[in-house]
């Protein structure tokens, strides 16, 4: 395990390799999308069981942050700024 | 595609699934373990994904995985579980795609999830259960917030209060809707086996600087994240008194949650029986408490799924369950009849101090009515009390009627974060029995799963290859 570098909306950020990216996330702020209706939404059940962490990884919309270890490079996509909400 | 014949498949890897793994395995059936977890261990085991064990709790945990590996359990990590069918045939996805497995028999360690009712705001980031908050410490190393609010009822949040104070982020605020102490201290008078614990975990509530009884949060406060926090008095008939209600600014983070929940998607998916009981945590699946057989043959379940009791009852109904699917398949060794009569003792013993003490620790009666016409219900679907209330008052009835008429629980989750409160929302509106309105049933997919992998797995399933 180690520091790794991954993109949250393009910006680089330094991250613990292997640790939830929901953590990291949460720590970046606590909004981590918006809702068809354009609410706020973050980390709330942390276990994979409420999909409200949703955010797009490498290109595949709609994973659960709390579910998924860093890896180094990892691209992040929030569609908190104007992106497409989910 | 990858599949998998086994004696025995074990779902959960908690202490439940891998006391079951373990005992079934030393007595000589093959068995295989699935978890969704990064690491095996479950919610009380969790094992640091970057340093390791790093707690008495987590060490524990460790030697736990490492006997079921000993015994020659395969643990497959990160799968979860999406299908299942009569027949033993399960089917389950991870990073590298579907795997799927045929099972003589089956043991549900599925585990518990945080007890979630709705109020005004707690959709806000920020706000969250405090099992989150606890999984935030022990695996992200993250604190919830710099000025944390815990509260909600049970001994869970002092647990949770140890963990953040483990990070250096013990919470400023800790509410509880209880009052009562004296029927704890008798509880524990009859237990003495389990005060050192009391004792530890009541002295982390202590270390909170502001810690209120009788109390609930009734609001969420905040533009685009928590930023202050309603509270109101509560009395021990669930009245919450809003009259005397106070504001409490400064609040980043609000961690809140009424016990637990058991998740018996599994479970109800292959038909097993269920029965209600609130201080368990509502609908749980029934489990013979001789054998955790369940009312389907070759399904045993044991642990949460089986009634919210704690960790002690896990291990017991788990290292039970994998004994008598084993024997169950012809693998028994002599003295396992003598290790079974055992287990089912100290299961009774361990299991009537959980479920007791999940008795002193009920959510308020009207908990789920906090929430208000505007109020967010199924958070999936973003569908209000209010149209819940309208769709109830129309005519239609019950979980699955509010369901149809509204889409509460017709999301992403299934409705395992509403359930509760809907089932209570219909009960409270329609005068019957909180039984009476039943839970979401589950649809395959249990979890999201890509498209292309389902189609793998059912046509492989399709092709009769090992029936």
């Amino acid at each position: 395990m180690s520091e790794v570098t991954i993109f949250v909306d393009g910006e680089p950020v330094p991250a613990e390799a292997g640790r939830p990216l929901g953590a990291l996330m949460h720590r970046l702020g606590p909004a981590m999308r918006r809702t068809e209706e354009g609410a706020p939404r973050g980390l709330f059940c942390g276990m994979g069981v409420c999909f409200d962490c949703l955010v797009t990884i490498d290109g595949v919309a709609d994973r659960r942050a709390c579910m998924t270890p860093i890896r180094d490079g990892m691209r992040v996509e929030t569609g908190l700024a104007g992106g497409t909400p989910s | 595609m990858r599949r998998i014949e086994t004696d025995i498949l074990v779902v959960g890897g908690g202490p439940a699934g891998l006391s079951a793994a373990t005992s079934a395995a030393g007595a000589g059936a093959r068995v295989d373990l699935v978890d969704a977890g990064a690491a095996p261990g479950g919610q009380y085991w969790m094992q640091d994904p970057v340093a390791g064990a790093t707690t008495t709790q987590s060490a524990e945990g460790s030697a736990a995985i490492a006997a079921a590996r000993a015994a020659g359990v395969a643990i497959h990590s990160g799968a979860e579980v999406w299908a299942a069918f009569p027949g033993g045939e399960i089917m389950a996805h991870d990073a590298e795609g579907p795997v799927v497995f045929q099972a003589r028999s089956i043991v549900v360690a599925s585990g518990a999830q945080d007890r979630v009712y709705p109020f005004p705001g707690w959709t806000l980031p920020g706000v969250m259960t405090p099992g989150a908050g606890q999984r935030l410490a022990k695996l992200g190393k993250t604190a919830p917030g710099k000025r944390i609010a815990l509260a909600g009822n049970g001994p869970f949040l002092y647990a949770v209060a140890a963990t953040l104070a483990s990070i250096d982020a013990t919470p400023k605020l800790l509410l509880e809707s209880g009052k009562a102490r004296a029927p704890m201290l008798g509880l524990l008078a009859r237990h003495p086996a389990r005060i050192a614990e009391a004792v530890s975990l009541l002295a982390a509530a202590r270390a909170v600087p502001n810690w209120r009884r009788g109390h609930v949060v009734t609001e969420a406060l905040g533009e685009d994240r928590v930023e202050a926090i309603r509270i109101a008095p509560v009395d021990d008939a669930g009245t919450v008194d809003t009259a005397r209600s106070e504001r409490i600014d400064g609040i980043d983070a609000l961690l809140v949650g009424w016990g637990f929940r058991p998740m018996i998607e599994l479970t109800a998916l292959l038909r097993c029986r269920h029965a209600y009981d609130r201080a368990l945590g509502g609908w749980y699946c029934v489990a013979s408490p001789a054998t955790g057989l369940t009312s389907v043959e070759g399904v045993y379940a044991a642990g949460e799924v089986t009634g919210i009791a704690g960790s002690r009852p896990a291990r017991l109904s788990g290292a039970l369950a994998g004994l008598s699917a084993a024997a169950g398949l012809g693998f028994a060794s002599p003295g396992n009849e003598e290790r079974r009569k055992r287990l089912v003792r100290a299961l009774a013993s361990a299991r009537s101090f959980g479920h007791e003490l999940g008795r002193l620790a009920p959510p308020p009666a009207g908990i789920a009515d906090l929430a208000n016409d505007d109020t967010i219900v199924c958070r999936c679907e973003n569908v209000t009390r209010g149209e819940i209330a309208a769709a109830l008052a129309e005519g239609t009835r019950a979980v699955a009627g509010a369901k149809m008429w509204t889409r509460a629980g017709m999301g992403r989750c299934q409705g395992r974060v509403c359930g509760s409160a809907v089932a209570e929302i219909a009960a409270s509106l329609g005068g019957t029995e909180i039984a009476a309105a039943g839970f979401n049933p589950p649809r395959i997919p249990l979890r999201p799963v890509p498209l292309p992998a389902v189609l793998e797995a059912t046509r492989a399933a399709g092709t009769g290859e090992t029936h």
